[in-house]
């Protein structure tokens, strides 16, 4: 008896604990949130879209670190996606079961959890050093080597979803093997695919450490991508560390815009990705 | 009329041969761009490793392998060491675990076994949003919200209770910075959290519905099934999620550059301000003056790629082994 009502205890207490647990998680995600809206809804105005960074003291807003980010993603983008998925189209359709498919596999996977500074590092020692100055190029290409393994182990993985039959059938029809990708299986998978390209946009928008010393920043408006330039996540690192108040209240409001579209782009991307699968 | 019908048919044919190796073609050049993108990947690892070494060089070769367990870190006399870097990289990886472990499990079994079944899905998303936030946003809470209540609260606590403690004490002493080790462990332990969370999750629905259910029929409660069958089964897979989650924290950079407090000291208090690998690069480089300053920071980057290549690769073969399994 008193040996059940032991084991009845130490499961009702581990049990609770497992609760708490959960009860934990989500009130740190709640804080965060509830702390980025108070804070960051207090700076937000028009003005925020409309000005460019201010010299401490003065008023402005965030355009130039908008437009920079947005330019850098959207270049890092355009040039990872086709690479990613092309790449992930070899891994899942030509190279089964070969040594080369798996190590490339498995380096795909390093990339993907790797350190975002040594990336940095990497980007530094090639697009900077040798050019002598940083440029918005040189971020925007480690931002697109962030996104690359994303995009490709997503390509992977829905390619993956496809069913052989779609394939064979198409090729029984007599279309060559390129068309059976691009006509038939590519079609089948565009939503998983989109879903990673979501996910990977949603990756690089946060990212803050790479840019660091590639694209580093700029206080005034630039749109030459050969020259450093602004950027949200740089801004909000130097504008929070910083002794002044404005400062600091637009670094909460960048921080605001930025958690709000990542996370916007992950609700959109999981509702695609559960198209995909059904 | 024949001969008319004839020539259609030569000319068909001939259309159906060009036609032919004209997709023959296609699908080589296609082929060939496909295996070009799959080996930039693998180019780019390799790039990563060679730009590393090459750019670490000059700090290895000034001060040998003694970098390593250097603990003096002083630009103005340019003598370098990553003693300090790497120890506040290993103390603040080992906080997160110690305290993201425990609860990550805790979600795991709460959502495997406990939770109602409406409420899986959205409990489980709102977890691994905590994935998405950037790092970036976690620093900035670390450092406006987290440190300063640490620093009047949970600090003064550990310090006047444990800090009188014999050898215990030595872990907490110092004073209340808000900043240091233990913020940013803390930090890193949030962040970690849907990492852990989602491998363990997946792998506990791995365990066979029939072992499970032997094991209650056998009249084990739910925890003892949890610890004698779902863990056990699925003990490989569980490694392999907190070396994940290992990987991520002994990496991560701004969250744990807001809150670390910059100091090349090397404290027994885990309370005391420190640094780590990613946050002296971050801090440091695009300032870094002369040749061996770089380098040396480089080769911070190139220890620590080291250290979480190896991490992650035994993640990565603990899980596979699991799916094989």
């Amino acid at each position: 008896m008193s040996i059940s009502s032991s084991r009845k205890t130490t499961n009702t207490v581990m049990l609770s604990l497992a609760t708490a647990a959960t009860v934990v998680g989500l009130f740190f995600l709640g804080a965060i949130l509830v702390t980025l809206l108070i804070r960051g809804l207090s700076a937000i105005s028009p003005r925020i879209f409309l000005e460019n960074t201010p010299p401490p003291g003065s008023d402005g807003g965030l355009l130039n670190a908008i437009f920079g980010s947005l330019a850098m993603t959207f270049v890092a983008i355009i040039v990872a996606t086709p690479i990613g998925i092309l790449a992930g189209t070899y891994l899942t359709e030509y190279s089964r079961g070969s040594r080369l498919g798996e190590v490339a596999k498995f380096i795909n996977d390093i990339l993907l959890s790797a350190p975002s500074i040594i990336i940095g590092l990497f980007v530094y020692t090639v697009l900077v050093v040798p050019f002598g100055h940083f440029s918005a190029w040189a971020g925007a290409a480690s931002l697109g080597l962030i996104a690359l393994p994303v995009i490709n182990r997503t390509t992977q993985d829905m390619l993956g979803l496809v069913p052989s039959a779609l394939r064979e059938a198409a090729a029984a029809l007599g279309a060559p093997r390129w068309k059976v990708m691009t006509n038939v299986v590519y079609r089948a998978a565009r939503n998983g695919i989109l879903t990673g390209v979501l996910l990977a946009i949603a990756r690089v928008t946060g990212e803050t450490a790479p840019l660091l010393f590639t694209a580093l920043n700029n206080q005034f408006w630039s749109t030459d991508l050969g020259a450093p330039m602004a950027n949200l996540p740089v801004v909000i690192f130097q504008f929070a560390l910083s002794p002044y108040d404005d400062w600091q209240k637009l670094a909460w409001g960048g921080a605001l815009i930025i958690t709000t579209s990542i996370l916007a782009l992950n609700i959109i991307a999981r509702s695609l990705a559960g198209k995909q699968q059904s | 009329m024949a001969v008319t019908a004839d020539s259609v048919a030569v000319i068909s044919e001939d259309a159906a041969l060009r036609q032919a190796r004209r997709s023959q073609t296609q699908d080589r050049v296609f082929y060939y761009m496909t295996m070009a993108s799959a080996a930039f990947v693998v180019l780019m690892l390799l790039g990563v490793m060679v730009s590393l070494v090459v750019g670490a060089w000059p700090a290895f070769s000034t001060f040998g392998l003694s970098f390593i367990w250097t603990q003096k870190w002083s630009p103005v006399k340019e003598i370098f060491g990553a003693l300090a870097p790497i120890y506040g990289t290993l103390v603040t990886s080992v906080i997160a675990m110690i305290i993201g472990i425990p609860v990550s499990f805790g979600i795991a079994i709460f959502l495997t076994e406990l939770c109602p079944q409406s409420l899986r899905r959205p409990i489980g998303t709102a977890i691994e949003l905590l994935a998405g936030i950037p790092s970036i946003i976690y620093g900035l809470w670390g450092f406006f919200v987290l440190a300063p209540l640490l620093q009047a609260t949970v600090q003064p606590f550990l310090i006047g209770s444990l800090g009188n403690v014999p050898v215990i004490g030595m872990l907490f002493g110092g004073a209340p910075y808000g900043i240091g080790l233990f913020t940013a462990g803390i930090v890193l332990a949030i962040m970690v959290l849907p990492f852990i969370t989602s491998v363990t999750r997946d792998v506990f629905l791995t365990v066979p519905v029939l072992l499970r259910e032997s094991a209650y029929g056998m009249g084990m409660t739910t925890w003892e099934v949890v610890r004698y069958i779902v863990i056990p089964y699925t003990r490989v897979g569980l490694v392999g999620g907190i070396m994940l989650g290992l990987g991520r924290a002994l990496g991560e950079t701004m969250a744990v550059t807001f809150v670390i407090g910059n100091s090349y000291n090397i404290s027994p208090s885990l309370i005391a301000p420190a640094t780590t690998i990613s946050a002296s690069i971050a801090n440091e480089f695009s300032e870094a003056t002369g040749g061996l300053y770089t380098s040396s920071l480089i080769a911070l980057g190139c220890i620590l790629f080291v250290i979480t290549f190896t991490v992650l690769a035994a993640a990565k073969w603990l899980l596979v082994s699991t799916e094989a399994k």
